[in-house]
């Protein structure tokens, strides 16, 4: 067990390093470096001074080792500056990885509350009214696109009805007079990011959950808990449930990285300052410096939780033995 | 006694008692149609996907738009130029009935700035057999928008038709090529074994453990020609739609790797494989001629249901601007400033994403009437 952990952890830090590593060389290849960029706003700068700048950046050298030095810098806890905020990423970053986990949490939560009971119900009943519409329901769900259901959901409640802030965080330039009134205004500018991110996430879940309850139902445990005479409630909730929902556990994990996937889209079309917008934002800014650190942070902390996930997994079903 | 019957019919006949799944068919099959006989859609009615008119913005669904005032004067300069004769006829036409006030040489021009309909009313008063060619032209000066206009004037019927040729081509394409990357990863991990099996499934496992989107924006935003070797492959006009499929495709045959892995596994320890090997065969004989057509319909389910999640994953980049590149239209870049727009035309705004939906759900449907039809346990003999 301890060594398919230090396994699995020793994995997933070559892959952290992998990624950064390709990313850094990726970004080398984005149009235009800073010293270009540098250029263009002062066209007095002489092709000496552009090598002088390149020498003091350290930009001529291979990218392995800028690479190497770069990665150094992160070390002593130094990410950079940013070119459009004008601010030391470190000041930015937080609050936005802060801001996409909760949106991805929320959204997590409440994909599985419907989507359990849904899938949950369906598989008691196979083709029944109710299985028909859940199998559909599933299926639409997963098909629609993400950002598209966003700008609908905008339309209808922010521009139709005007009942839900249409984009943003919270109020801007507020005065809460409690922090119970910030948390009421934050949960009325998440309500419709976490309604475009989840109806994907129930589509997948419902049609896992279902077929793992009807394993389960099938199963010689369930016959023998109907054989010595339990009620058909116990023998739901008691004996099938709670071992169909082991195999969930592993989609959550799988989930993780595509939720975070969505979680992008939406922050974009709701303008919800999380990671995912930020890294989009300073793409399309050409900021560098912020694209590459975010980028690299959000996929790290995807990675370990996934990870996290995966390892609860063997806590849960001592059944599984990694060896 | 019945007759025996082959599997093909077995599943065909299977397939289409999946009720959803025949809708799909239909839909996907009359959306290709459609989609290919653009061209034609285009030059019958007159409209073209790039042809802008910026006097007629944000028009609603149904309504006719009249053409600007200087294109209507180029169109009929050029006319008059290949046809001087009939021009001469008309004009001195209208100057004589008195038609319109104005000199012979003005009369096309003036006749050409009335709106459509007195242009029509007029030419009827002409009984010239020579005015049939400026009839047909002058029909040209009204189009009629079925669904109106976008934020240039653009008529969004035919860039939605354009935009399904693009979206649906990529998602199609996308799938296939990663069907078969997929099936040669797994293919040779599966039938190898050893470290070869371990070092392909380490990346696949890697791969798929990415969150999609980031990596693919990360991916979109480079700028592919300063890699060398690409740059001859990516250029032109259709530029962007083929670094959309390369991308596309660079990160979707991991699922299939796994799959066609999982089935080779199996399938290399049957009879056949061994009989294949002691007649001599070579590796790739046993792997295209033996191992494929037993995958083929496993491959088939996953390329189905491929195309619709290629179709999401274009949209999703096209409608973050780093997809496709207008002009050339694609469902997702039609989409690309519906933020915007969304107060102004509701139209523009929903209609593409509607089309991506139904598509995508047709093909996920399509996939699953596929995938039990295939499945011997659900055959009702």
């Amino acid at each position: 067990m301890s060594s398919y952990i230090l396994r699995r952890i020793i994995q997933t830090m070559i892959m952290i390093a992998l990624v950064s590593y390709v990313c850094f060389f990726l970004m080398s290849l984005m149009p235009g470096d800073p010293i270009e960029l540098m250029l263009s706003s002062n066209p007095k700068m002489t092709t000496a001074d552009v090598e002088r700048l390149r020498e003091l950046y350290g930009l001529n050298q291979p990218a392995t080792t800028r690479y190497i030095n770069w990665v150094k810098t992160i070390a002593h806890g130094d990410l950079g500056y940013s070119r459009t905020y004008r601010v030391p990423v470190t000041e930015i970053i937080g609050a936005r990885l802060l801001n996409s986990f909760i949106l991805s949490l929320i959204a997590l939560i409440f994909s599985l509350a419907i989507a359990i009971p849904l899938g949950v119900f369906s598989a008691l009943r196979p083709n029944s009214k109710l299985d028909t519409f859940v199998s559909i329901f599933s299926f639409t769900g997963i098909s629609v696109p993400s950002f598209w259901l966003g700008l609908l959901l905008i339309l209808i409640f922010a521009v139709k009805l005007g009942w839900l802030p249409a984009g943003g965080t919270e109020t801007i330039d507020a005065e809460f007079s409690s922090s119970w009134r910030y948390f009421w205004d934050r949960g009325l500018y998440i309500i419709l990011p976490v309604l475009s991110l989840s109806l994907q996430q129930i589509g997948r879940f419902v049609r896992f959950v279902r077929s793992s309850m009807r394993e389960t139902l099938q199963t010689d445990f369930v016959r023998t808990a109907k054989a010595k005479g339990l009620s058909m409630h116990d023998v739901i909730w008691k004996h099938a449930f709670r071992n169909a929902l082991i195999p969930v556990i592993t989609i959550i994990a799988l989930s993780i990285s595509t939720i975070f996937s969505g979680a992008l889209l939406t922050e974009t079309v709701f303008a919800y300052q999380g990671v995912g917008k930020l890294i989009y934002d300073s793409i399309m800014a050409n900021d560098y410096n912020v694209a590459m650190v975010s980028f690299i942070i959000s996929v790290s902390m995807v990675l370990i939780m996934s990870l996290v996930a995966d390892l609860l997994y063997g806590v849960i079903d001592p059944r599984i033995s990694y060896s | 006694m019945d007759h025996a019957r082959s599997m093909r019919s077995m599943i065909i006949e299977e397939f289409f008692r999946h009720k959803l799944a025949v809708v799909g068919l239909v839909v996907i099959v009359s959306l290709t149609i459609l989609a290919l006989s653009a061209d034609l859609i285009s030059d019958w009615t007159g409209i073209d996907p790039n042809s802008q008119n910026v006097s007629a913005r944000y028009l609603e669904p149904f309504t006719y738009a009249e053409e600007a005032a200087d294109q209507r004067e180029n169109k009929i300069t050029e006319w008059i130029k290949d046809n001087p004769e009939n021009a001469k006829k008309i004009s001195a036409a209208i100057v004589e009935k008195q038609l319109l006030n104005v000199t012979v040489d003005d009369a096309l021009y003036e006749l050409v700035s009335k709106n459509p309909e007195e242009i029509q009313k007029l030419l009827k008063q002409i009984d010239l057999p020579e005015k049939k060619s400026l009839q047909t032209l002058s029909k040209t000066f009204s189009t009629f928008h079925l669904f109106g206009t976008d934020e240039i004037g653009r008529d969004v019927a035919i860039r939605l038709l354009y935009g399904t040729r693009v979206s649906m081509g990529v998602g199609v394409l996308v799938a296939l090529v990663s069907a078969l990357i997929g099936f040669l990863i797994g293919g040779i991990a599966g039938f190898y074994q050893g470290i070869i099996d371990t070092l392909l499934m380490r990346v696949t496992d890697a791969l798929l453990s990415l969150p999609i989107v980031p990596v693919l924006i990360v991916f979109a935003a480079i700028d592919l020609t300063k890699l060398p070797g690409l740059k001859s492959l990516i250029s032109g006009e259709f530029e962007s739609v083929f670094k959309m499929v390369i991308l596309l495709c660079l990160f979707s045959w991991m699922p299939v790797a796994r799959l066609v892995r999982g089935s080779i596994l199996t399938l290399r320890e049957r009879e056949f494989v061994l009989a294949a090997r002691t007649l001599g065969a070579k590796d790739s004989t046993i792997i295209f001629r033996h191992l494929l057509p037993n995958v083929i319909a496993t491959l088939l389910v996953s390329v189905t249901l491929g195309v619709g999640e290629s179709i999401l994953f274009e949209a999703a980049l096209s409608f973050l601007g780093l997809g496709i590149m207008p002009p050339t239209a694609s469902w997702g870049n039609m989409l690309n400033n519906a933020q915007e727009v969304i107060y102004k035309s509701v139209w523009i705004a929903i209609l593409p994403g509607l089309l991506i939906w139904i598509t995508v759900v047709s093909f996920n449907f399509i996939g699953d009437g596929l995938q039990e039809a295939m499945d011997p346990k659900s055959v009702k003999r």
